[in-house]
């Protein structure tokens, strides 16, 4: 009867040695506690939790596959979450005014010991669903504010004989060309199969406009705006000195330069 | 030499005033020939003109008229060559700025690069105190490796001599023991840095953010980890120095990364277009980083 009782918790983190710390911490301070899982990635951590039901969970901030706060969500409700980490600035703060609990490795024994304290007394209660606060973590751990995350800030292309990522900031242009989009930076030009529709979707309209049906140019590539002898507009690109010709239905790009 | 003693001052006055009006008569007539130098001939001419004008109410056209003649000539045979000193000694000076700056701003990004990632501090240290329990001999090792790490990753100051591949791949390898030990069986390293080539100079910081960026994007976020390989070779005159993942892959969408865009910069300020970073993709997964420089033997009275 006592046995089945007994508390039991699950440990995930992706250093073997930091489980092991952990572990033996909760021993110390726990006796009763049993170790009914170790996990070293977020995504065994949350098949573990199902398959073995433990009261408590201690998961590591980041680790593979799927981190600590994304495997809180996955198993928001099903056991009581205590986060480990060893430095995440902005992680702490928010844990600080949440209802959620956290230790810092090195796992200091007393401060383990209120944490083990905190967990007995909910332990009768049903862990609490925290969408709110996890969804405020991962924004915070992807680095504050609305940072655009998904825009193309890397293209994958052949140049001789390998497929180097190139850097959106050192391509002047795009340009459509038969089965091909050219890209052109300063130093060389390589083909890529994504064609100028795909393109416009996933670059940063900031970053790159597009002047024709057929090309996009990087803004800060553009030289001057200039017209040529049957008074189409024509953007001459830096560093490149090509003329790229702007078509009618994109002319209003340019109109207040 | 009947003057008396008590007119000596007078006369040292006099040599002073004289010497002043000398220096003020140079400096006029420096002037004067700065601006006949720069001055365009239409203005001249037009000067010219006036100065006859003058010269004819006062009567006395001939010395405006020698004055004028001299100017032409002399504009026209020694304007060109002061011009010249003078755009030389802008230019000059010009570049002495640039270079200064271009060196403050290499050691302000080398600064930039060389911040220890706390994460990565805090983590090893929770690491050597799990093992001071349990494996103090490891602890220790472990521990000696992080001093090392810390001593090399530190910005040198006073030191002037330029930083070498062998110091670079020390500083590597220091911080691959400690990830091996973190990370277990999740990580192999293999390095290839020929002896010949420990001399060579290689910017601080640089291979180490390659490694530290292999490990974070490509390995740790792979749950069965793979391996590291550091290897360096030259071909051409240039020192290539390859750092490869079996990790993850590169994600187009990532957003550059400060490390990589500061390597970017450095070699610009650093070789002026000599040097460059290529991010290859192998054809069998993983991320390949290529930093190539000039190939240089570090002066030997640097140790």
């Amino acid at each position: 009867m006592q046995d089945t009782r007994a508390p039991t918790a699950v440990i995930a983190d992706d250093e073997r040695l930091m489980r092991e710390q952990i572990a033996a911490r909760l021993r110390d301070a726990w006796p009763e506690l049993r170790i009914v899982g170790e996990a070293a990635n977020g995504r065994e951590a949350v098949a573990l939790v199902r398959s073995r039901e433990p009261d408590i969970v201690f998961l590591d901030i980041r680790m593979p596959e799927m981190d600590g706060i994304e495997a809180a969500q996955a198993l928001s409700g099903s056991a009581h979450v205590v986060f480990v980490t060893a430095y995440d600035e902005y992680a702490i703060t928010a844990f600080d005014h949440g209802a959620v609990d956290y230790l810092l490795k090195p796992a200091d024994p007393e401060r383990v010991a209120i944490t083990c304290q905190r967990l007995r007394e909910r332990l009768d209660t049903r862990p609490e669903p925290m969408g709110e606060l996890l969804a405020e973590l991962s924004q915070r751990l992807a680095g504050g504010a609305a940072r655009p995350r998904d825009h193309l800030r890397w293209v994958q292309a052949s140049v001789g004989n390998g497929i180097r990522m190139i850097p959106t900031s050192d391509i002047l242009f795009f340009r459509a060309d038969e089965k091909y989009t050219r890209v052109q930076t300063g130093v060389f030009e390589a083909l890529i199969r994504k064609p100028i529709k795909e393109l416009v979707d996933e670059l940063d309209p900031d970053e790159f406009w597009q002047i024709h049906r057929a090309i996009l140019v990087r803004v800060d590539a553009v030289d001057k705006v200039s017209r040529d002898d049957r008074g189409r507009q024509v953007v001459t690109v830096k560093g490149s000195g090509e003329k790229l010709e702007v078509s009618r239905s994109f002319g209003h790009l340019f109109r207040q330069m | 030499m009947n003057t008396g003693n008590e007119e000596m001052p007078l006369s040292d006055t006099t040599k002073q005033n004289l010497r002043e009006l000398r220096d003020a008569a140079v400096e006029l007539w420096w002037r004067f020939f700065d601006w006949l130098a720069v001055v365009p001939w239409k203005t001249l001419a037009i000067v010219s003109v006036l100065m006859l004008v003058l010269g004819g109410i006062l009567q006395s056209p001939q010395p405006f008229f020698i004055l004028i003649v001299a100017s032409f000539i002399i504009k026209a045979v020694a304007g060109g060559k002061r011009r010249a000193d003078l755009t030389a000694s802008q230019a000059i000076q010009r570049a002495d700025t640039e270079q200064h700056e271009r060196a403050i701003l290499e050691a302000h990004l080398a600064a930039l690069q060389a911040q220890i990632e706390p994460h990565f501090l805090f983590n090893t240290l929770a690491s050597i105190d799990q093992l001071i329990l349990t494996d103090p001999p490891r602890a220790s090792r472990m521990q000696q490796s992080l001093i090392r790490y810390l001593r090399s990753a530190m910005p040198k100051m006073r030191d002037g001599a330029r930083p070498t591949l062998g110091q670079q791949v020390d500083l590597s390898r220091a911080f691959l023991e400690i990830m091996a030990v973190r990370m277990d069986d999740r990580l192999r390293t293999a390095l290839h840095v020929p002896a010949g080539l420990q001399s060579a100079v290689f910017p601080s910081m640089m291979l180490q953010t390659l490694v530290e960026n292999a490990i974070r994007h490509g390995l740790e976020p792979k749950a069965v980890g793979g391996l590291l390989s550091i290897q360096a070779e030259v071909a051409d005159g240039k020192l290539a120095v390859h750092v490869r993942d079996t990790g993850v892959g590169f994600a187009p969408q990532s957003a550059a990364g400060v490390g990589l865009a500061n390597i970017r910069e450095r070699l610009k300020v650093l070789y002026n277009g000599r040097a460059e970073l290529v991010i290859g993709v192998p054809a069998d997964g993983g991320t390949c980083a290529t930093i190539t420089v000039p190939y240089e033997i570090a002066a030997a009275d640097a140790a």
